[in-house]
């Protein structure tokens, strides 16, 4: 990989990064929001890596053939007179461009050419611009099926932050899926029965059954790291995969155990279909 | 002149043929290698292929973005695009911090720096590189070209690889994530903390013990007297970027991909068994090769194994895993990789047995 090569493919690895934060909001399908400035200024700075590069790269064939114009003059000082030569300030930048720019290490080691490994940089960018990925959705959902359990913050009772705790008697209380079967696992109170909630998610029909859940990823970093949060939903009609929808109803509650709970189900009052889904994850 | 013309599209006969004899000459002088003779001739048509080469990849763009886009609706494959992507845009920002630092760490820090805060005695530098690990926010990303600069720079190997091993494991960010994650559980903090310091000094002083120098294969600039700070901010930078960022996208390659085929039962069925629990756990690390400051929420979702094998989820983690491994390749070379993935793994391991232990 020469340096032209290595300078395009920080400039198109760059703009990715820049496109995907600035004009659109793709990259809330891959990472938490809070990546976004650091996006923007790993973009910006390798865009503004790889035109230094190309720049010093072109000045350099520049200057290679503005001395093949005087090319004569050139070998004429070069053969008689190279300590005055070395000095001059231009053949001292020249030095360098050969020895470290274009030349080679003592270990026969060409610092100029990147490893063949590096074209794979290209690959993110023929993500973003060719697949851009969607968010992750009823096709994870399924796929970890066998995972559901208690949520992943494991918080002790008392540090709840879905303001069920506040809401007046009657009220309405919308929440995240999350802080939902949170809840639900967790809350040896139960004060989550009798009480209606809001829940807003993307749906994943059962595969064997006309039940569907209701679904949110739960993302800590990036989708690598997403959980499944999900709530059965039995009677209502199975919405289409991967619609959005929000939907008001009360937990059903499990007989026994809490902790022995495989999945929380709940009471649709009513579903409402979300036309501009919110950020993917939650 | 005819030649010049059309120097982009044709240099014609060799422009640089003369002005590399010229060089040749000076380099002789100066008792250096010579540089192969044929290299400079095809280098400016070479360059204008390059240029074509990149334009007709950004056609191909374009014209796969309006065409293939829609076609690509398999749900396992975007999955696996969404997963790679992510790991890629989420080290990106890392890996830029870390290459950015650490070519400033060889442009304007003298080695004489690093001796006066380093002690020189490799033994006892260990210890004080595993606490400064501490200090440095950043992912494995950031880490592994620092460690190559901080080695440049003449600090003892074995320190800078605690460094590297210690950075992301007990960093602030890491930390506080941890400690968000795991709420309520303030012994898992600090086990966290102890288990992944022991490892890292132990593995640094085992590398003083039995490490040899030329298992590391660190690339020797030499850098000319005339270049200026700045370049050699510029091609350090660069260089770091292209080797760490190549293996960076094969790690991530790879950990989407068993992201995507490792089914979660698998692992259910045996989050029972004490020893082999810890084991899988520290398997799954080194397979999926989260961030360390995302690992303890994912650590803290795998509610059915117990608190010693989510210890070792977060203790092995940062030191080995698929993507770290690559970059660290690509960096000092495979000959080092060999020696010093198994190593960590096994200091790791037991160091997470005796916390666990001890504390959990």
């Amino acid at each position: 990989m020469n340096r032209i090569a290595q300078g395009l493919t920080l400039v198109l690895l760059g703009a990715a990064a820049l496109t995907s934060t600035i004009p659109t909001d793709l990259y809330l399908n891959w990472v938490k929001a809070g990546f976004g400035p650091f996006l923007i200024a790993a973009g910006v700075a390798m865009v503004l890596l790889g035109v230094l590069v190309i720049a010093s790269e072109l000045r350099g064939e520049d200057e290679a053939e503005e001395e093949h114009g005087h090319g004569a003059d050139a070998e004429v000082v070069a053969a008689g007179n190279t300590v005055s030569a070395q000095e001059s300030a231009s053949a001292v930048e020249r030095d360098y461009e050969e020895a470290y720019g274009r030349g080679r290490g003592t270990q026969g080691h060409d610092h100029s050419r990147a490893p063949g490994v590096a074209w794979l940089l290209l690959l993110p960018v023929l993500a973003v611009f060719v697949v851009a990925p969607p968010a992750l959705g009823s096709y994870t959902v399924e796929a970890t099926s066998g995972s559901s359990g208690p949520p992943p913050e494991d918080r002790r009772a008392g540090a709840f932050d879905d303001g069920v705790e506040e809401a007046a008697p009657g009220e309405v209380v919308s929440m995240d899926i999350r802080q939902f079967v949170m809840r639900a696992w967790i809350d040896e109170d139960r004060l989550l029965v009798g009480q209606e909630v809001e829940l807003t998610g993307f749906a994943v029909p059962e595969k064997d059954g006309d039940g569907w859940y209701l679904a949110r990823l739960q993302m800590a970093c990036c989708a690598a790291d997403a959980v499944v949060n999900k709530v059965y939903i039995s009677n209502e009609p199975a919405p289409e995969a991967d619609t959005w929808w929000t939907v008001r109803g009360t937990w059903v509650e499990p007989e026994g155990e809490l902790s022995e709970v495989s999945q929380h189900e709940l009471t649709a009052l009513e579903v409402q279909e979300v036309t501009n889904p919110p950020d993917p994850y939650e | 002149m005819p030649d010049r013309t059309t120097p982009a599209t044709d240099p014609g006969p060799p422009p640089s043929s003369s002005l590399g004899d010229s060089l040749a000459g000076g380099w002789a002088d100066r008792g250096e290698e010579l540089p192969p003779e044929d290299w400079g001739r095809a280098r400016g048509r070479r360059r204008t292929g390059t240029v074509w080469l990149f334009a007709l990849f950004i056609t191909a763009m374009a014209l796969g973005h309006a065409w293939i886009s829609d076609e690509l609706t398999s749900q396992a494959f975007l999955a696996w695009a969404t997963i790679f992507t992510a790991i890629s845009f989420q080290a990106l920002p890392f890996l830029v911090f870390g290459v950015a630092l650490s070519a400033a760490l060889t442009a304007f820090v003298p080695p004489s720096a690093y001796q006066r805060f380093i002690p020189s005695k490799p033994s006892h530098a260990v210890p004080v590189a595993g606490a400064s690990g501490a200090l440095l926010p950043g992912c494995e990303c950031a880490s592994v070209p620092i460690a190559g600069s901080l080695i440049k720079g003449g600090v003892a190997p074995a320190a800078a690889l605690t460094f590297l091993l210690a950075a992301p494991s007990i960093n602030p960010v890491v930390m506080i994530a941890t400690a968000v994650a795991f709420a309520g559980q303030p012994e898992m903090i600090l086990a966290r903390f102890v288990a992944s310091l022991l490892a890292a000094v132990v593995i640094g002083w085992i590398w003083v013990r039995f490490g040899r120098a030329d298992w590391l294969r660190l690339p020797t600039h030499n850098h000319a007297p005339g270049a200026s700070r700045w370049q050699v901010f510029r091609e350090s930078m660069l260089h770091d970027m292209m080797h760490a960022g190549g293996y960076l996208v094969v790690g991530g390659l790879a950990a989407a991909t068993l992201n995507i085929m490792v089914p979660r039962e698998w692992l259910l069925a045996v989050a029972g068994m004490p020893v082999v629990s810890v084991l899988v756990l520290a398997l799954l690390a080194i397979l999926l090769s989260i961030c360390s400051e995302a690992d303890a929420f994912v650590a803290v979702s795998l509610t059915d194994f117990s608190p010693t094998a989510k210890l070792a989820f977060m203790v092995i983690g940062p030191i080995v895993d698929l993507k770290l491994l690559a970059m660290q390749a690509g960096v000092f070379g495979w000959r080092f990789v060999a020696r010093f993935a198994p190593l960590c793994l096994l200091v790791g391991l037991l160091s997470t047995f005796l916390i666990g232990g001890l504390i959990l």
